[in-house]
């Protein structure tokens, strides 16, 4: 089923390669899709870990994107050492994670899925009313502006996403949350706690999409405050994970990269039309592809006989299929 | 003082009637297929700006192009289906929603990007001669235009109510509702039933669309907005049930209205959320649902 | 009028049906018996065509059923009542009359069917504005027949009519299914209570495990020894 040894391997030549490039790489260009790409990818990845992992498809992933930016924008451009506000911001999505998952998490499956989309639509319309001007580095930060240090935070986010949820695929609290998600009432009867592991779940979703707000908030230099609230963010988190291959840890991943680049490389003339190719995608992939890129990697990569069924890009079946099920 | 709160009560009631015929499409389309679209809202949307066209191109009132617009929509409602949500149709309940509630989320992004493409992100109002005309009753002021929405809504409300308790459409869309198999069984298409029915839904959608875009504005990412309050009335009357959806949706109006005032303007979105979280935690089915749905 | 033959039905990867092969002349009851499990709803479910079959062949009045829609063989006159929820319960026994006779075939004979119908059923005239959920197991299955009458059909399918329905109620249906017959419409029934149903079968099939295992009129199968050990009390 799973080769941790292989896996690990591509995933430490992976973060050479981005280490490399962050250290020498010279094109603005090449540095702001990258960062953009950490980014999404450790948004996407986080909210595969309550979506994908414990099953819980939530719509309102922005509010703790955002939550986490503006709490480390405002603290540190209020005065606060970054570090310290970054810590602060955590703290707070900890909090608000836990305080808005007791109520939501009761409810099932379209109740919490329209649940989250309601929090996430109240809170980006309200810090719209409540902060409505825009969010500049003071001039003296935006001349010593590097892209370094938003490179490597972003990454270390993306970093400890990753590590977090291949720790939890392979642990028994990851084990516990994919029980649920397959059927809520026989784990109950096996002695998992559905409310318990769904509320870990969150928490620790909601909290990592917050480190990727502070990273976000470290990298741009002017933008509206509502604007990490959008739930566009969430769309292109939930497109990255479906995309890349649900519950797989590879999968939010290659679907993030796939995302961003896809979006920089297209010519522009086409504006908006991109997001109605990616709506499309998505579209497809739900209804015909359901285990994403990492599922057609796995079957190409099977169908030619190069590698051995099961050891695929993540070492893991992907998650999330759906079923069919009677008429 | 007590102006401010009698004004938020009709106010809120006025937005409250377009909540609930909003809801009324949802509602179908939820209750008929089990299919959740959350793209709703951006139906609405393209049928605002249908009638706003219609007013500025053709100079057509807006109540008279309502039956063009729900037909234009009607037929967009057919092509999504037959080219989507079809689709999903094939599987159990369960992950028909979670596919459905998928899809229309792609689609909610597709469908804004291409407004904004076409119609630019400028907010429109449809002007007509009696826009600023309303009347007061006391300290009240009621704007003509919003109080004809909401006579609207109730209309449309009662029309839906008849063409599924006496028609014989309506009997082969309650059945396919309770269960389609045993509909099948019965002799029902249990596919155009649903193509029907979904393109009934859009275009409901679209004829509150109109109205918002003569009452209120519409601009391209207005749809979520709506398609959240829709969503909150839906359960706040009852999954699965039709009636008093146009009462929930004037609780909610009033209610979000009347808190608004109380917390101040910025944080009446919050307001609705609270609600929803409230009624679901203490009275799951709704004002009027059965204990199971 | 009806022909089945050599009949596979799988759910998935599972098979659940083999070979199944049996007929439904016209004017007769035909039975299917078999225990909890032998795949007799399986069979019918595959027949309608609400589950896919894997092999064999379909015959209703010399045309092919197979991909045929559910809702176009009840126009062709093949309806079934299924086992559990015959009824819809949200609706009123006038409305569940009434969208019984959704088919066109049928339609033009609503007020003609109706009457004939609360006369077979008089208990249902009395009912007419209930919900359909208020009513007791007995009228339900009745008002269930009664609904399939409603569409005029030439072939009536029951699953186990009998399913939870206490003796006197059971002999009641099953003389309104003999009358059914004798009306001009044949039924192919599946069965658990083998004695009652023998007592009004033309000619009974035995189900075990997915197979035809035996096949004869009531005579021959109620004398056969095998039936008689393993499915008639002593």
């Amino acid at each position: 089923m799973c080769n941790p040894v292989r896996s690990l391997a591509v995933w430490a030549a992976l973060l050479g390669v981005t280490v490399v490039l962050g250290l020498v790489g010279e094109s603005q260009r090449v540095l702001t899709i990258a960062i953009q790409t950490f980014m999404l990818a450790a948004l996407a990845s986080s909210w595969n870990i309550l979506g994908g992992f414990a099953g819980q498809i939530s719509l309102g992933h922005a509010a703790f994107f955002g939550l986490g930016a503006i709490v480390t924008r405002e603290l540190w451009l209020g005065g606060m050492p970054f570090v310290l506000s970054v810590v602060a911001a955590l703290v707070v999505v900890i909090v608000a994670a836990g305080v808005v998952g007791v109520p939501l998490l009761r409810f099932r499956d379209i109740y919490f899925a329209v649940g989250t989309l309601a929090m996430g639509v109240a809170v980006s319309l309200t810090i719209g009313n409540v902060r409505p001007g825009v969010s500049s580095l003071p001039v003296g930060a935006l001349r010593e502006y590097t892209f370094a240090g938003p490179y490597f935070l972003a990454l270390g986010v993306l970093v400890v996403t990753v590590v977090v949820s291949l720790w939890l695929r392979h642990s028994k609290l990851g084990l516990g949350m994919m029980a649920v998600r397959d059927d809520e009432q026989a784990a109950g009867a096996i002695g998992v706690s559905a409310l318990g592991h769904k509320m870990v779940a969150f928490v620790m979703s909601g909290a990592l999409a917050g480190l990727a707000g502070a990273s976000f908030a470290y990298f741009s230099v002017s933008y509206y405050p509502n604007f990490p609230f959008h739930v566009v963010w969430t769309f292109e988190a939930i497109l990255a994970v479906f995309i890349g291959g649900v519950g797989t840890i590879a999968g939010p991943v290659i679907g993030a990269a796939f995302f961003v680049v896809g979006r920089d490389t297209l010519p522009s003339g086409i504006g908006e039309f991109q997001v109605v190719m990616f709506g499309v995608l998505f579209i497809v992939v739900v209804l015909r592809l359901p285990g994403g890129i990492v599922e057609g990697a796995e079957r190409l990569l099977d169908r030619s006989g190069l590698v051995r069924r099961g050891a695929g890009l993540s070492g893991q079946e992907s998650a999330g299929a759906t079923d069919e099920k009677g008429v | 003082m007590s102006r401010l709160i009698l004004q938020s009560a009709v106010s809120g009631l006025l937005v409250g009637g377009m909540y609930g015929l909003v809801a009324l499409g949802l509602a179908l389309a939820f209750g008929v297929l089990k299919v959740l679209n959350v793209a709703h809202g951006e139906l609405l949307m393209l049928g605002g700006y249908a009638a706003f066209f219609a007013f500025t191109t053709w100079g057509l009132d807006p109540f008279v192009s309502l039956p063009l617009v729900f037909a234009a929509l009607f037929a967009l409602g057919v092509v999504l289906y037959q080219v989507l949500f079809r689709f999903v149709t094939r599987f159990d309940v369960e992950t028909r929603i979670k596919n459905s509630l998928l899809l229309s989320f792609g689609l909610v992004l597709i469908l804004q990007a291409l407004a904004v493409r076409f119609f630019t992100a400028d907010e429109r109002t449809i002007s007509t001669s009696y826009s600023s005309m309303g009347f007061t009753v006391g300290l009240v002021r009621i704007p003509l235009v919003r109080l004809a929405g909401l006579i609207v809504a109730v209309i449309a409300a009662v029309a839906l109510e008849w063409l599924l308790r006496k028609s014989r459409f309506g009997h082969a869309v309650r059945a396919t509702a309770e269960d389609w198999t045993r509909a099948a069984l019965t002799g029902i298409d249990v596919g155009r039933v649903y193509l029907v029915a979904f393109a009934i839904s859009a275009g409901l959608a679209a004829m509150a669309g109109s109205l918002i875009a003569l009452g209120y504005s519409v601009s391209p990412s207005i749809g979520l907005g709506w398609t959240l309050k829709a969503l909150i009335v839906v359960v706040l009357a009852g999954l699965g049930s039709m009636r008093g959806l146009v009462l929930a949706g004037l609780f909610l109006g009033l209610i979000e209205s009347l808190a608004a005032v109380w917390v101040g303007g910025p944080y009446r979105e919050v307001v609705a959320l609270v609600v929803f979280i409230l009624v679901l935690s203490l009275r799951p089915q709704g004002f009027f649902g059965r204990a199971h749905v | 009028m009806l022909a089945v033959e050599a009949l596979e039905v799988a759910y998935g990867d599972l098979q659940v049906v083999w070979g199944a092969s049996f007929e439904v002349p016209e004017r007769s009851i035909v039975a299917i018996l078999g225990s909890n499990g032998a795949g007799k709803t399986t069979t019918l479910l595959a027949l309608m065509g609400l589950l896919p079959s894997i092999g064999g062949s379909v015959t209703f009045k010399g045309e092919s059923l197979i991909g045929v829609p559910t809702h176009v063989m009840v126009e062709r006159g093949l309806v079934m009542i299924p086992e559990e929820r015959p009824t819809f319960a949200t609706m009123t026994v006038a409305d569940n009359l009434a969208v019984g006779a959704h088919a066109r075939r049928a339609r033009a004979l609503r007020d003609q069917s109706l009457r004939e119908v609360l006369e077979i059923f008089p208990v249902l005239a009395e009912r007419l504005g209930q919900p359909a959920g208020t009513l007791s197991g007995g009228e339900r299955q009745m008002l269930g027949l009664a609904k399939a009458l409603m569409a005029r059909p030439d072939l009536l399918v029951l699953d186990e009519p009998s399913l939870g329905l206490a003796p006197i109620v059971v002999e009641s249906i099953f003389d309104v299914i003999r009358s059914i017959r004798d009306r001009g419409v044949s039924v192919l029934m599946v069965e658990q209570h083998v004695e009652m149903t023998l007592d009004i079968a033309d000619h009974a099939y035995v189900l075990e495990l997915g197979r035809i295992v035996a096949d004869g009129t009531s005579a021959e199968l109620a004398s056969d020894t095998r039936v008689r050990d393993a499915y008639l009390s002593p």
